[in-house]
Order: structure tokens, then sequence, then C-alpha cells
């Protein structure tokens, strides 16, 4: 009984304000309805529960663990039967790659912890998506990042979250070995104080050896990694509430990483999985081993009995319920058969990664916790993971859109290095060159494309996961915050086109996508407005592409402050994935020689959101999607590439047609002689920069040009010439109407260098 | 007489994979060998003794938290003498990027005076930009044929081999040492820029002196190369190749290749 000391009864017999009082003190996030609940399940039961119980259950009710504000609508737009092709959608989706392989793809956020200390905030995020994807089974081989931050030319604290996560993504990634191959930084004042850091995971798994996240009745709970302790304690609650000032002190729940660790953790359950010997697995994040547990015996059906003193710990004095709900990071809990737990701490030690047996999976629907013989904690697993589901109140705000009038631009030059130099479109190189995208020896497409002394953006990296295939997966990041503050219907949407165009622009086929949905506090009714046409333009035009969400997360509470109508952009970053029918096939970016060059797609006066009209200081009318369109487009781009008429592509986005053929020109090193009269009824600088969707830029050898334009025919798809390609100037008109003429090297120059001016 | 290629590993080696595919894609005889084997701390023990060459592949050998290769070398060390007779009996000795770090703090590179030098002749430092660097360099193959790791590649032959690392600024002991590796033709390949000129940061991607990229021992037999040949093995690894679709061979196979054809004859 010595030990129980450090268990607590706590009696809930009290009034409405006093267990709110207590629900505070102990830190569990829960509001007095649920705390009611609570209340009257223990009162059924005739007991008081422990502080244990207690914090199991803030865990698992958490909005971080149970989605209980966004699970009513992601059931009814994203996840309702845009399932095909999806093998097992747990803690990673795994989707079909060829006859005997499948790829994972997991995509997390990271926010909250990133705001309280970026370094480590970033780097665990890392780390867990990490895990998300072997914990199906699957090798990862490539990380994606989509990173939204506040104006680091404006403010102190942005440039210092900026810093510190990049720093923590690249000392993470680059020392487990997974290669950095793609993502979005993106600044907006609306970030401010309030960063987010989305990262995704790919792997590759042998269909016949994936993992299922669950337990099995009668087998061992092996809990491997890292040791617990004290940090990240309490993670998932302070990730379902607003930062405040007082977050600061809350440094405790952001986790420890360790690389080192990671790196063999991938080894020795890559190697348990290939020799069978695991029956199910689940990375500890979120909830630390009261979720992994009570979600893996919840999802088999059976109930669990653990030894928490088993737990090996990082220091001495730690309470029962702070080892239950520690997040220390590089943790896996494996599910094993009695007969094979040999074999298997025999492969941990190997790779000196610690392993230890702290319980079993047992029939029943019953987790019970015992700490030196004593039960101290006795729940049914539907009470602690059924819990609850919130259908908030909606309030769709009202969209007051209108192209506005503005002043065409006198010197179109300066103007357009403007544009070309801004935050947002400004080059990336600085920051990639401090991610390895290359180590795996699988990077085919890498972020940068083009010439090694003057590369440019590509559109998608391509990896080939499989040393005997040249079957190949792109991957690519969107999402437009500049269009969701205005539109987030259209926004989302945009997004979803966006990506397509990007895989497409490789030479892939889209084939899956993954979202994570960040977003202010959903008690507000008009975040959940914003919520609600997010996600049911992410549902219609999915569905009507028959692409399939593989991996979601919602990241609710993120707010500038905590005054009113503080909530940051609503984001849901998206990442997609493509095939690649044979690598050696995929197109870059580039311009390649002296050619021509052709716009795909319509372009219309839809400046809303633009980079220019930003700069300008108006709002405008955000692009919309004709999903038919983007549809019959995909195909024709996708035969051009295939049948070698399209030998360089790029999607046309953020700065409008004059910064995708400034990029592909750069890239090349070939400039560009270009009259854009081709596009009608509107003002050059609205051509020039307008972002309407759907559309690409292509290169095409003169021989080609034929071909070319019978592929777009086929397709009903508008192909406008846009000129030729050479010479070391980009020179634009308008019929007789000289736009703009500038030479690569000054556009190099302006375009180069700008974050690296503001950032480092 | 064995002809066995081991790719040694430790915990945060990370490119053992693509090292081991590079030999096998050339039929070499390889296979992977945790350092735990070598040690005899584990069941399937190896000898080094058991192969002809040995390759230490990149990564972040423990975490490259103290010095790069650090920990790697002093577990090394344990078996000094064991390497001394590999090295003496001209077999070959390799290291990638971290495990050219490594052989650097093991003594047996450049190792002007002896087989495994006593004192430090050479170490690695953060690099000039002050930050991790993963871009992609031009090497130029300077070695007048001592080295043996690279006897495919010509005098003077200009490779793209990409660098991805936070500490690649080797410094010298003092400039003796270095005129020393240089009128001993230990110098293997060097930084050059897109017109193949000595040129600084970015073509010298780490602020080496001498614009140096890649050393070899006294004999020949023992190679450290800061860049990464088993990432343009095939020529659509290279970061520009959709620009030349022609070609099919990737910079970094002869690197392999050289190896097999020296194990082979062993």
């Amino acid at each position: 009984m010595y030990y129980l000391s450090n268990v607590k009864k706590i009696d809930l017999s009290v009034s409405e304000d006093q267990l709110e009082q207590i629900g505070r003190e102990m830190g569990l996030g829960l509001n007095r309805y649920e705390l009611g609940l609570i209340k009257d399940y223990f009162k059924r039961l005739n007991r008081d529960p422990t502080d244990i119980e207690l914090q199991s259950l803030a865990q698992a009710w958490s909005e971080h663990c149970c989605y209980k504000s966004s699970k009513n609508l992601l059931k009814r737009f994203i996840l309702s039967d845009s399932s095909q092709g999806i093998l097992l959608g747990e803690d990673a989706g795994i989707i079909d790659f060829n006859e005997e392989y499948a790829y994972a793809v997991a995509f997390e956020s990271h926010n909250h912890p990133s705001n309280v200390e970026p370094y480590g905030g970033a780097a665990t995020g890392i780390g867990g998506v990490v895990r998300d994807i072997l914990c199906m089974g699957a090798k990862p081989i490539a990380l994606i990042d989509s990173l939204f931050f506040g104006l680091p030319d404006r403010d102190k604290r942005s440039k210092f979250l900026f810093n510190g996560v990049i720093s923590g993504i690249g000392d993470y990634g680059n020392r487990i070995g997974v290669p950095t191959v793609a993502g979005i930084i993106y600044f907006d004042e609306g970030y401010k104080n309030n960063c987010l850091v989305n990262a995704g995971c790919v792997g590759i798994v042998k269909k016949s050896q994936v993992v299922p996240s669950r337990s099995k009745e009668g087998n061992l709970f092996v809990l491997t990694g890292g040791k617990t302790g004290r940090d990240g304690i309490h993670g998932v609650t302070f990730a379902s509430a607003e930062l405040s000032e007082r977050s600061e002190e809350d440094r405790s729940a952001v986790q420890l990483g360790n690389p080192i660790l990671e790196e063999p953790l991938i080894h020795a359950c890559l190697e348990v999985t290939d020799k069978g010997l695991v029956d199910g697995m689940k990375d500890l994040g979120g909830g630390g081993l009261s979720c992994a547990i009570g979600e893996m015996s919840f999802a088999a059906g059976c109930g669990a009995c653990i030894e928490i003193e088993k737990v090996p710990l990082k220091e001495e004095g730690m309470h029962p319920w702070e080892i239950l709900v520690s997040e220390s990071q590089e943790r896996m809990m494996l599910s094993i058969s009695p007969d094979k737990v040999d074999e298997v701490l025999e492969i941990f030690d190997y790779w000196d990664v610690p392993a230890t047996i702290i319980g079993r999976s047992l029939p029943g629907n019953l987790f019970i916790i015992t700490y030196y013989g004593e039960k101290i904690y006795e729940l049914e697993l539907d009470f602690l993971i059924n819990g609850i589901r919130y259908d908030r109140e909606i309030k769709v705000r009202e969209i007051k859109e209108e192209k506005e009038y503005f002043d065409e631009p006198k010197d179109y030059n300066s103007m357009f290095l403007s544009v070309l130099s801004s935050l947002n479109i400004c080059s990336r190189e600085s920051v990639i060159r401090r991610y390895d995208h290359e180590v795996g020896g699988r990077t085919i497409l890498k972020p940068l494309n083009g010439g090694i002394k003057n590369p440019s953006h590509g559109d998608a990296a391509v990896i080939k996961p499989l040393e005997d295939s040249y079957k190949g997966l792109a991957i690519s990041a969107a999402i437009n915050p500049s269009f969701m503050g205005i539109n987030p219907y259209k926004g989302a949407l945009s997004a979803v086109d966006e990506v397509c165009r990007n895989l497409v622009s490789v030479g892939a086929r889209p084939h899956s996508l993954a979202d994570t949905l960040n977003f202010g506090n959903p008690e507000k009714p008009i975040v959940m407005g914003d919520f609600y046409e997010s996600v049911r333009a992410l549902g219609e035009i999915a569905k009507e592409l028959k692409i399939p969400y593989a991996s979601g997360n919602v990241s609710f509470y993120n707010e500038r402050s905590q005054i009113e109508d503080s909530q940051i952009v609503p984001t849901p970053s998206l990442f997609g994935v493509g095939i690649v029918e044979d690598i050696r096939k995929v197109v870059t970016s580039d311009i390649k020689g002296e050619n021509l060059l052709y716009l795909i797609g319509d372009t219309y006066e839809e400046l809303g959101g633009s980079e220019y009209l930003k700069i300008i200081g108006k709002k405008g009318v955000v692009p919309s999607v004709d999903v038919d369109r983007l549809r019959r487009s995909i195909e024709a781009v996708l035969n051009g590439i295939k049948n070698e008429i399209i030998i360089s592509a790029h999607d046309v986005s953020e700065g409008g047609i004059a910064v995708a053929v400034a990029e592909m020109c750069m890239g090349g090193g070939i400039g560009a002689d270009l009259d854009i009269s081709g596009i009608k009824g509107m003002r050059s600088d609205i051509k020039l920069f307008s972002e309407s969707n759907t559309r690409w830029l292509v290169e095409v050898k003169k021989d080609d040009e034929k071909d070319l334009i019978r592929t777009f025919m086929e397709c009903s798809v508008s192909i406008i010439r846009l000129g030729e390609t050479r010479g070391d100037r980009l020179v634009i008109k308008d019929g007789n109407k000289d736009l703009l003429n500038v030479s690569l090297i000054e556009m190099y120059d302006t375009w180069s260098r700008m974050l690296e001016k503001i950032i480092l | 007489m064995s002809k066995k290629i081991g790719i040694l590993t430790m915990e945060g080696t990370n490119c053992e994979y693509e090292t081991f595919f590079a030999f096998k894609r050339l039929k070499g005889d390889a296979e992977l060998v945790h350092i735990k084997q070598i040690l005899g701390e584990v069941k399937n023990e190896r000898s080094i003794g058991d192969y002809t060459c040995i390759i230490i592949p990149g990564g972040f050998s423990s975490g490259d938290y103290i010095r790069a290769g650090a920990i790697f070398a002093s577990r090394l060390s344990k078996i000094k003498d064991e390497i001394i007779e590999f090295i003496e009996e001209d077999k070959l000795l390799g290291g990638i990027c971290n495990g050219y770090q490594v052989l650097v703090d093991l003594g047996a590179l450049p190792a002007t005076k002896k087989t495994i030098s006593d004192e430090k002749e050479a170490a690695f430092i953060i690099n000039s930009s002050n930050k991790f660097e993963c871009r992609p360099t031009l090497v130029k193959h300077v070695n007048n044929g001592k080295c043996l790791f690279t006897r495919k590649y010509k005098k003077d032959d200009v490779l793209l081999f990409p660098s991805a690392h936070g500490e690649g600024n080797i410094v010298f002991r003092d400039e003796e040492t270095l005129n020393r590796l240089i009128s001993n033709d230990q110098i293997v390949f060097r930084y050059v820029d897109d017109k193949g000129d000595y040129s600084g940061y970015p073509w010298n991607p780490n602020g080496s002196i001498f614009n140096i990229a890649g050393i070899c021992n006294n004999k020949g037999n023992v190679f450290g190369l800061m860049p990464h040949p088993e990432r343009v093995f095939y020529r659509y690894m290279h970061p520009d190749w959709t620009r030349n679709r022609d070609i099919d061979r990737g910079d970094g196979l002869l690197f392999f290749k050289s190896i097999i054809d020296y194990v082979e004859r062993y």
C-alpha cells in the first residue's frame, strides 16, 4: 500500500463549480458537461475515480484524440465512400502501389508545441509522423512539411519561430535518414503568434506485411523505444485549447526528440515486421500509453491489463498518471504473441533499443492498470474511447467578393520584380538546402529543377520506392491561405486543383490525398462555418475526381490571441501522391531549349487573394474550379507527357503566368519571347498575374506542335501559343504593347536571394 | 580468398542501403555488417579480416552530437590492431561523408607517416556557411594514380557528386601536412565550379582548404570522400538529368566499379 500514496482518489460528488475547479487544477481540459458525464459514470459504478482514471479520460476525450468537434462533418464529407483503393486507414493510410507493394501516407499537425518551442516541436512532429508510417510496418521513404508563419520581416517572434522550426526539421529528418522532398512555406499576417507545422510522411510496405494498429487477445504488450519521462505531459489537452501568454509555462507539454533512438527503432520495427513476429503496432503519440493501449484494444474488441510499474522511466518519483499520459518520444507499442516474444526482445536488443513486456490483452472490454499488484484503474473501453461527439454550431460567413478597380501598372518591369520577390513567391532554395532531400538514393525529381547553377522550383518530387521497379511516387503539397481568407469553399477547391496540377506537371496521375485541417477555436460558430465550407469543398471535388483521402488530421484552437476574431486563416493544408508509371519519363519545369511555349487552360479575371492584388492592396474574386474541365485537362497533359510531346511543364499558381514562365526560364537558363494577346477580354496586367486554376505552361518542340494541339483538342481543353523560348531575357508583349523586358540575371538575383536576406 | 565487401554500420548510419545497392547492381559481393558484429558483441560475429573491402557509409553515427564521426571512430579503435593489419594487407578501407569523418578521426586518414597516426593530423569543422548543405557539387579527379578507389576515372574528369553535410570543412594540423598530402599524391578529388575552376562557396560547399573533397592515405588503399557517389549511380539520380536524357550512367558508378575490380583481382 506504500505505493498507493502515488495514486489519489478524487471525490466527484461535488457541485458543478467545484467539479470545474477540480478539472482546472488537474489540467484536464474538460468542460462541465464532460465532467458531468464522468461523474455520472462513476456514480453508477458506485466508487470514486482515481487521478489516473480521470487523466486518462481527459486524454481520450481531448479534441486532439477523439475529433469530437470534427468527426461528424468528416464522416459526412471526407470519409464517405471515397475509400476506393485504400487498403487500411489507421495511423497511416495504406494504398495500393503495385501487385506486391502498397504505399503508406500520414499527415499530422504539430502546431501548439512548435509555437512554444519551435525547434523541439517541429523535430518531434517529424519523429511522430515517421512512427505513424512505421507502425503500419512500412519503411518511411519521404517527408513533406507545410509550414505557415507570420511575417518574419515585420515581427521578431515569427522570425524566431521560422528559424527554430527549419532547424528542428532539418536536424531530425537529416539524422534519421529520411529525405525531406516537398512542402510549403507560407507567410501571412494571419499566422502571427500561431505558426502551423504540418508534417507528412510516405512509406512503402509489402501488402502481406501490413501491421494493423490493434492488439490481439492473449498477446503481450511490448513497449519499445525511449524511456518515459515527464516531457510531453498533457500534450493533447494543451493542443486542444488556445495558446495564451501563459503557454510559455507549458514547456513541459512539449516533447523532446532523440533522432538517434528513432533511427535504430526504425530498423528494429522493420525487422520484426519482416520476420512476421508482430500482430499489432502503434506509435505512442498524443495521449501516450493511455491512448495507444486504449485504441489498440478497442479496435481489436478485447480488453487489456497493464502493470504500469514495469514501464522504464527517465526519472524517479513519477506518479502512475504521469507515466500513463506522458508523451515522451520514440516509443512504439507492439502486440506480440507469447511464443514470439523472446525473438522480438532479442531483435530489439541487437539494435540497442529497449523493449519491455508491460501487460497483456484479455477477453472482455475492460482496460485495467495495476501498480505493484494493486488495481488503480479500471475503465470500460467503450466509455474511454467512444467518448463524445459534438455537433458544434455552424455559421457560414457571408462572402463579399467583387472585382475591384485599380490602375494598370505604368512600369510592368518593376511590378513584375516586386511580385517575383514577394515572400510567398521568392526562391525556397535557402531552406531546401538545409534538408537532405536525397538520402536513400530514391529521389528522382528533387525539390529544385534545372541547371545546378540556377535551379528553380519544381512542381512535385518523384521517389522511386523499389530497387527493381521503375514505378514511382510523385509528392506535392498545396494550399493558398490567401484564397482561404476570402472564400474557404473556393480556397479548398483550389487546393485540390493545385495538388493535381503539380502532380500532373511531372507526369504523375493523382492517386491519393492527405489533409491536415488547421482551424481556430471550434466553439466559435464562425470557425466551424469555415471548417464546414472547407471540408464540404474537399469532399465534393475529391469525390468527383475519384481521389481518396488516405490520411487526415484536425488541429483546432489555433488562435493568434485571446481577443475576438483572432482565429488563424482557415488552413486545410493538403498533400497529394501521384503514380508515375515509369520514372524515366517524368518531366521538369525548366526550359530545355529553343522551343515553343504554350498556355494550357482558361484565364479569367480572378485576382482574389493573388500576390499581385496583395501588393496593390485589393481583394478581388478568388479563382473557382470547373471540376469537369480539371479532369479533362489532367488527361490531356498526362497524354502529352506520356507521348513525349511535352518536354517541360509547370503549373500556373501564385503570381500567375508571369511568375510561372519566369521560374521555367530561370531553371533552364533560357529566356522567352512571348505575346499574350491570345488571351482575350482583359487588361494586360490581369492576363499576366491572374491566378485562375487548372492552368499549366508547357514547352514543346516546333516539330511536335501539331501533335500538341491535337492532344488538347481531343480532350476539349483550350491551349494558347504564347511564343518561343530563346535568348537570355524574358520579353512579354500584349499585341503591340510592350510589357516586360527583363534579363535572366536580374530576375534570378531578385528572386533567389530574398528569403535569405530576410530570414538568415 | 574472400572477396567480400562489407558496408559497416552503427546507429545513425543512414546511407547504407544505397551504398549496398550500388555494389549489388554491379554484381559485387557486398553485405551490411553492424559494428556490434565486428566487435563481437552479438551472436552473428564477423571479423574485418573476413572482407577485402570495408566501406563506412554516410549518416550521423550516434547523432554526431560530439564531433562528427568521433563515437564511431572510438568504437573502432578497440580493434585498432586488426585495422592496421587490414590496411597493411593492401585491402580497401573507404569512407563516404560520415565515413570519411570517421576515418579521419580514427587517424587512418590522411596518415601521412604511419598506417594509423597517433596524433591527429586533420579534423573536420563546421561548414564555412555555418549550415547543413545539401547541394549538387562538382569534383575534379586530380589523383595521379595512387588512389585505388578511383582507377576507372580519368585524371581531370569533372564529376557531379552531391553533397549533404554540416561538418565537411577539413583542416590540417599544419601547412606541412597539406604539402605532404599534395606531394604524396594523396589528394583525390577537389571541388570545382561549372567551368572546372577552383572556386569558393557554394561550389566548395564547406570551405575546405585547397578545395579538398576527398583524400587517400599514402598507400592509396584508405580513402575518404565528402560528397556521395552512391547518390548518382544512375543518370536519373542526377539533379539535372532531365536536361540531357541521352546518358545512362551516373557519375558515381565508376567509383563502385573501381572497387569491385580491385577486390576481384585481390
